[in-house]
């Protein structure tokens, strides 16, 4: 009898376990970008969203900077898609403009969720309704916008160059002194050479914007590249974003493209120059957003959505997107400023200031015409 | 009953005979699966453009864009192991020959440099090979070179020395404990009639354990072809390894047929390498080093 009350103790207290305490849903959060990404999520994110809802945590996982770690995203949810599955692993994934046009290419992979959000009228930025030329709207929240701007040492270069034709004669008259990580080493290299052609071509809107693709043109751009080429024998080739980075702040080069958020959290953490500053050069340099998406068959739908709103809500956007990581916010600008402090506002718009930016600061070039640019380098600018 | 005896006899018998094959199969298929399956398609692929098969496209894009990376892979190669070979002896047979404490230090610190990764390796030479890094600032300061024009390590020099940081003590480690077998009373033989260290190594030593240098040369040879992160992080432009092209043809192109070509190219590198050793190691009973 004894025996027979303690197993129904026990069932009962195992039942108490499985239905009083709720478990704790578990939001699987797939990110790409620099460590910084992880950083952001695992110490920033994920902590004050389940301090919002206690019930959420987020598990986050990295997959590595630049377009591979989007790629190992959008490889992901594809094998999720071809298993067949009727729930997916991923709730919400971080992904850069190029994976928009696989996922386009692809096909249902994403759900249309960001007008259900109420942080959608916040929202203005082109780059929410275009990415690189796929039709984006709804599939996307913009998390942050980065920018690559030049970076000098005005003890070395006391008046910036304003345009490439400055530029390109600056570093002709100070041999390997500017510095760029190429196309090889991350995307502060890409958007240097990306606003080459920009500029040499003067066709920003048709390479970028509307369009179309005119296999044709490329043939026209060698003389461009062997410019590109020629100049590249005054430059120094650095490893990587981060290699610009450490070799301005080690006086090894006086100038070179960097992405801006990278470079001021270099600096608020001591690892930069303090007196390197900022410059966007005519006709200007490439950027680019970050996006949320939600994958058509996510787990927690709900979840994942509230988590998007969170981040992309005025105050987190203020206080974590601008004060704590020095990107320009993925929601309207304007929406912001009342929660900035003065001081984090000044700094990110000290060198550039929100008109030059918006004139100034361009997108990557369409998908196709960014592989192009991509390959014309290699063939002509390196050579083969 | 009798039949039925005979029966579970005959299956037996062929049991006997199926057994090996069945111990074989998890091995085998594992390789198969895990292994061969891989190698195959990336050839196949390698010979394909979108519905086009077999074509020779990847192959002359390959060639045409990174015919400078692949002979700078070849060149690197074949230094690396070469300098890894005699570094590594000279190390080796310093740390058989000399009894000395120093000797014993030198060879027990050597080894950490093995079982540290070469991303680690990468990041250290970074800073400590950048033309305002550790080295050319000491150099600086004892007058040998001027700060404002270092000595540029990020190309060949750099990435030859960060394999040396770590495969001359691989060779040497590889080396060292086939050295360590040869009898004593050989080389008290040669001292006693007059042979210097010089002879004692190379007309003893040596000879002796050609099969273990030559391992160690295929295995080094067969690491720094496929080394993707040290040249990823110390040489990104031209010319660079051929790994950093297949990750560039992957990420900024998906271009897995390109990617596959090069690919081809580093297998034809490493063939002979991987022949030779197995022919070497099965023709020999030798397993493992």
């Amino acid at each position: 009898m004894k025996r027979c009350a303690g197993i129904v103790g026990l069932v009962l207290f195992a039942a108490w376990v499985a239905l009083g305490v709720p478990e704790k849903v578990t939001l699987l959060y797939m990110t790409a970008g620099d460590i910084n990404m992880l950083a952001l999520a695992q110490n920033v994110l994920g902590p004050m969203f389940s301090a919002r809802y206690p019930e959420v945590e987020l598990r986050t996982v990295h997959t590595g900077p630049g377009d591979a770690g989007s790629q190992l995203i959008f490889e992901k949810l594809r094998a999720e898609k071809l298993s067949g599955k009727e729930t997916w692993d991923v709730d919400v994934a971080m992904v850069h403009q190029v994976f928009m046009s696989w996922a386009a290419a692809e096909g249902d992979l994403l759900l249309q969720y960001a007008q259900d959000l109420e942080t959608w009228q916040y929202v203005t930025s082109p780059h929410a309704k275009y990415a690189l030329g796929t039709l984006v709207e709804g599939y996307v929240m913009p998390m942050f916008h980065s920018q690559i701007a030049i970076a000098y040492n005005p003890k070395y270069v006391p008046e910036p160059p304003k345009s490439y034709e400055e530029l390109v004669e600056w570093v002709k008259a100070h041999p390997g002194k500017f510095g760029y990580n190429g196309i090889k080493g991350g995307m502060s290299g890409v958007g240097f050479v990306v606003g080459w052609v920009y500029w040499k071509t003067g066709k920003y809107e048709q390479y970028a914007i509307t369009g179309p693709y005119n296999e044709q043109e490329i043939a026209s751009w060698e003389p461009i590249f062997k410019e590109l080429k020629e100049f590249n024998k005054y430059v120094t080739i650095t490893a990587g974003n981060v290699g610009t980075l450490d070799a301005l702040n080690r006086g090894e080069i006086w100038m070179g493209p960097v992405w801006v958020d990278m470079f001021y959290t270099f600096m608020l953490t001591g690892k930069m120059d303090p007196n390197i500053r900022l410059v966007l050069p005519a006709p200007g340099l490439p950027g680019q957003p970050m996006y949320f998406v939600i994958p058509k068959k996510a787990k927690n739908i709900e979840w994942a959505k509230k988590f998007v709103e969170f981040v992309t809500s005025p105050e987190i956007q203020a206080k974590v997107i601008v004060e704590m990581y020095n990107w320009y916010p993925g929601i309207d600008g304007s929406y912001v400023k009342d929660y900035v402090s003065p001081g984090a506002y000044a700094r990110l718009y000290r060198d550039i200031a929100p008109e030059e930016l918006r004139t100034k600061g361009l997108a990557f070039a369409l998908a196709k015409y960014h592989t192009a640019i991509l390959e014309a380098y290699e063939k002509w600018a390196i050579g083969g | 009953m009798r039949s039925g005896r005979s029966e579970v006899k005959r299956r037996w018998g062929g049991a006997s005979k199926l057994l090996p094959l069945l111990l074989l199969f998890p091995a085998v298929s594992f390789v198969l699966v895990l292994y061969l399956y891989p190698l195959f398609s990336s050839v196949i692929r390698s010979f394909t453009l979108g519905a086009q098969s077999p074509t020779f496209a990847n192959y002359l894009k390959a060639w045409a864009l990174y015919k400078k990376d692949i002979l700078f892979t070849v060149e690197v190669a074949l230094l690396g192991t070469f300098l890894s070979i005699v570094l590594g002896l000279a190390l080796a047979c310093y740390a058989r020959i000399s009894r000395s404490r120093a000797a014993r230090f030198v060879n027990s610190l050597s080894r950490l440099t093995i079982f540290l990764p070469y991303v680690i390796v990468g990041q250290m030479m970074r800073s400590f090979l950048a033309p305002h890094g550790f080295l050319n600032v000491i150099l600086a300061n004892m007058k040998v070179i001027d700060l404002n024009s270092p000595i540029q390590f990020f190309n060949i020099r750099g990435l030859l020395l960060g394999f040396l940081w770590k495969e001359v003590p691989f060779v040497s480690f590889i080396v060292l404990s086939s050295l360590q077998v040869v009898d004593e009373r050989y080389l008290e033989a040669a001292r006693s009639v007059g042979a210097k260290t010089r002879h004692i190594v190379l007309s003893i030593l040596i000879p002796m354990i050609k099969p273990a240098i030559i391992v160690g040369g295929v295995l080094t040879f067969c690491t720094i072809v496929s080394t993707f992160t040290l040249p990823y992080m110390l040489v990104t432009e031209s010319p660079t390894m051929v790994t950093v092209d297949i990750a560039h043809r992957v990420t900024y192109f998906r271009d897995y047929g390109v990617a596959n070509a090069l690919g081809v190219f580093l297998y034809l590198l490493a063939a002979p390498m991987a022949i030779y050793y197995l022919r070497r190691m099965v023709g020999e009973e030798i397993y493992g080093y």
